[in-house]
């Protein structure tokens, strides 16, 4: 049986490559890198409430709360994105009783446990921020969840916490999403 | 531009019409085409501004897709254009140019890269949009749309293309109609022109044949004149060697007094002759004063009959026909007895084996009132319509030279005609001739027969004041005066006259018409101021002045006269003076 799933996890991994082999440059390389280019890239498509938007010059902060997956991944991806002037700078928090974490617009959770990435992304409820949970690490769900369906990275979106937040996500990311919970 | 235009008009109306119209239907052609291209080139714009929209609203819409690397995203919006039937096809490339999604309509592969894709020709119209996220060139959106199929577009096109041809079509008929127009123009001058000429030409025919008439008519009338003089050279020398003859026999002593009359007699006879035809002569002339009076035509008629018996010979019978209808009429006698004796004369010599002579009157109503007809008709050789037609010309006649004068049926017209009335024949070649005089009845009652020839003695006598200038017949006319037993004074001239009627008194005067620096005529005039009663006679052989004005009411005696005329007419004059003053 254990030999079976070995098997199975072989012959999806094997897959996956031969996937990676022959999808364009563009296309999943990295399924790491691939997240870590998604997440500065949600900013754009987030309407934050006023009080929570940057100041004139100020960045939008991209926190990691948790496990660090991307290491300097996100970075790069981070320094390449400016929103209307404000570039994304990004924070490394290994939960969330920082108090620089109310800062967060954007936030990567990965505890250690289900549980703990589940109380984290509860615990960020209590400000407009968007939480960005992954399945590879739990089944808690953050307003915006990653997930790979049929060999590509895609995500799932919580439309409702997110509207709870006071953050309004655009129609054209809500486009993109394999599934909108409203 | 104003000027420029109407240079412009001069100059296309100084060519010829049918390159006018060319041009024009040229122009009107280039005129369609343009407009044709023109539309067709707004077409092309705004199709291609059509699907730069539809490309920039696709770019818009797939910002996410190609920012997330969604390819399916990507393919749905591609897919999404696929309603738009015009769409040939949809690419949509990432930032390298890589293709990411899209599709062809027609089914070929798409071309992998947007370089490829921009290199390759599309038979459509082609538009690309930027896809931009944050201001940076993420991927690019290209669609080609089919232009509108060749039929549709086909379609607006003919019906602009059917109206320019047609325009040009009418330009061109009409062109050519104008050079037609203009062709036949031409043939109408030219013919107008050779009508022009041919009618100059007839005019001066016309001019030249006129001029040849005239010479033909002074060549005739040199030839009458000739033919005239001839005849009355001939006639006079007839008579005047008969009076000359018997002058001569009457100067020899030792002569019988029976011979002497018969002498005396036959110059008499020649003398009457020649009177008779200086009178017609006078009368084809219409210059001889007519003097008329009330005439019972059958009488006079029957009294002619002895005369045309003597005149025409044994070998013609005369008969009569007179109407009882008959009126009288107011004419010359004398003229009118020479008129049927005329006709007579004509009649004989068309009957050159004798023949019958028929005199009729009968009492029409013509146009004018009531006409007396004198029909003379013979039955000799006729005449041809020809003839007739000429038969009244002055010096036309068919008799020989010397035999004629061509004056006898002239004289007959001009005293019918100038008495008012007509002179009209009928005739058939060998079935006689008709002539008739028509002359107006008059309201005059007919005269009482004269109890015959009186006694050549005036039955009344007086003074008489005779104005004669020349002296023979002054001199016989104061002796025939003296005979007849009146005192006579003879003035040579109307001042004398004048002076002689101041100095005592006259019963009548006796003036001729024709004398120089006074005429009788003005004589008389002054004489009626001077003395209103005095009764005067005018004589005269010829006068332009009595045939022009008449002799104004007064008595006329026509030269030359015999003895019992003179008689005649003075005693009218005392008489008609005697019974005013009575």
């Amino acid at each position: 049986m254990q030999s079976f799933r070995l098997l199975h996890a072989l012959s999806g991994a094997l897959a996956a490559a031969i996937c990676f082999a022959v999808a364009p440059a563009h296309a999943q390389a990295s399924e790491q890198a691939i997240k870590a280019a998604f997440i500065p890239k949600f900013v754009r498509y987030i309407d934050y409430p006023p009080a929570s938007r940057p100041g004139a010059g100020q960045p939008y902060y991209l926190c990691v709360i948790g496990r660090d997956p991307f290491g300097p991944l996100i970075d790069r991806a981070a320094a390449s994105e400016v929103i209307d002037g404000h570039p994304v700078a990004v924070r490394r928090f290994a939960n969330i009783d920082a108090e620089a974490v109310a800062g967060c617009n954007i936030a990567f959770v990965a505890g250690a446990t289900d549980a703990a990435t589940g109380q984290m992304v509860e615990g960020l409820k209590r400000q407009p921020v968007l939480t960005i949970t992954d399945a590879r690490v739990g089944r808690t769900r953050g307003m915006i969840h990653f997930a790979v369906v049929d060999g590509r990275v895609r995500f799932m979106i919580d439309q409702g916490s997110a509207t709870a937040r006071g953050l309004t996500i655009s129609s054209r990311l809500l486009a993109l999403a394999v599934e909108v919970k409203p | 531009m104003k000027r420029f235009l109407s240079d412009a008009a001069a100059w296309l109306r100084n060519l010829p019409a049918g390159i006018t119209a060319a041009l024009v239907a040229l122009i009107v052609v280039a005129a369609g085409t343009t407009i044709i291209l023109q539309s067709e080139g707004d077409y092309r714009e705004q199709k291609s501004e059509e699907a730069q929209v539809q490309a920039d609203i696709l770019a818009a819409s797939i910002v996410a897709a190609i920012d997330f690397g969604d390819s399916n995203a990507a393919q749905e919006a591609a897919d999404a254009m696929r309603v738009n039937r015009q769409l040939r096809g949809v690419q949509i490339y990432d930032r390298k140019g890589d293709r990411i999604a899209g599709y062809r309509r027609d089914g070929l592969p798409p071309k992998p890269t947007l370089a490829a894709s921009r290199a390759a020709a599309t038979p459509g119209i082609a538009a690309e949009a930027r896809v931009v996220n944050g201001g940076r060139q993420i991927g690019t959106v290209r669609l080609a749309v089919d232009r509108q199929p060749l039929d549709s577009r086909f379609g607006r096109y003919f019906v602009i293309a059917l109206l320019v041809l047609m325009a040009a079509m009418v330009v061109a008929v009409l062109g050519v109609a104008q050079a037609m127009l203009r062709r036949a123009n031409r043939e109408l001058e030219i013919r107008a022109a050779a009508l022009g000429e041919a009618n100059a030409e007839l005019t001066h025919q016309m001019a030249e044949r006129a001029k040849a008439e005239d010479q033909l008519r002074q060549a005739q009338k040199m030839q009458a004149l000739g033919q005239l003089t001839g005849g009355i050279a001939h006639d006079f020398n007839n008579l005047l060697t008969v009076i000359q003859g018997s002058a001569d026999m009457l100067t020899r002593p030792s002569i019988k007094a029976d011979r002497r009359q018969r002498f005396a007699e036959a110059i008499v006879q020649a003398s009457a002759r020649a009177a008779a035809l200086t009178s017609q002569l006078l009368a084809f002339a219409r210059r001889q004063p007519l003097q008329p009076e009330v005439i019972d035509v059958n009488a006079m008629i029957a009294s002619m009959i002895d005369l045309l018996d003597r005149t025409l010979g044994e070998r013609f019978t005369i008969k009569t026909d007179l109407s009882d209808q008959i009126c009288a009429v107011e004419a010359d006698r004398a003229q009118l007895a020479s008129a049927v004796l005329n006709i007579a004369v004509n009649a004989r010599d068309a009957m050159p084996d004798g023949g019958t002579l028929a005199i009729a009157t009968e009492r029409i109503t013509g146009e004018d009132g009531d006409e007396i007809a004198i029909c003379v008709t013979d039955s000799g050789s006729g005449m041809d319509a020809e003839t007739i037609t000429r038969a009244m010309e002055p010096f036309f006649t068919t008799k020989g030279a010397g035999k004629g004068t061509g004056l006898g049926l002239s004289q007959v017209y001009g005293f019918a005609t100038q008495s008012g009335g007509d002179l009209r024949i009928v005739s058939k070649p060998g079935e006689g001739t008709t002539v008739t005089i028509h002359l107006p009845c008059s309201d005059a009652p007919l005269p009482q027969p004269e109890a015959g020839p009186g006694e050549a003695r005036a039955a009344r006598i007086g003074a008489v004041l005779l104005v004669e200038d020349n002296e023979e017949v002054g001199e016989f006319a104061e002796a025939l005066l003296r005979e007849l037993g009146h005192s006579v004074t003879w003035a040579r001239s109307g001042a004398e006259a004048l002076v002689a009627v101041a100095e005592r008194p006259f019963d009548v005067v006796l003036t001729d018409v024709v004398m120089p620096q006074m005429s009788g005529i003005e004589l008389a005039d002054q004489l009626r101021r001077l003395q209103p009663e005095l009764p005067l006679v005018l004589t005269t052989g010829y006068s332009d002045e009595i045939a022009k004005s008449g002799a104004g009411g007064r008595p006329v005696l026509l030269k030359p006269y015999r003895i019992e005329t003179l008689a005649k007419v003075l005693d009218e004059a005392l008489t008609g003076a005697s019974a005013r003053e009575e």
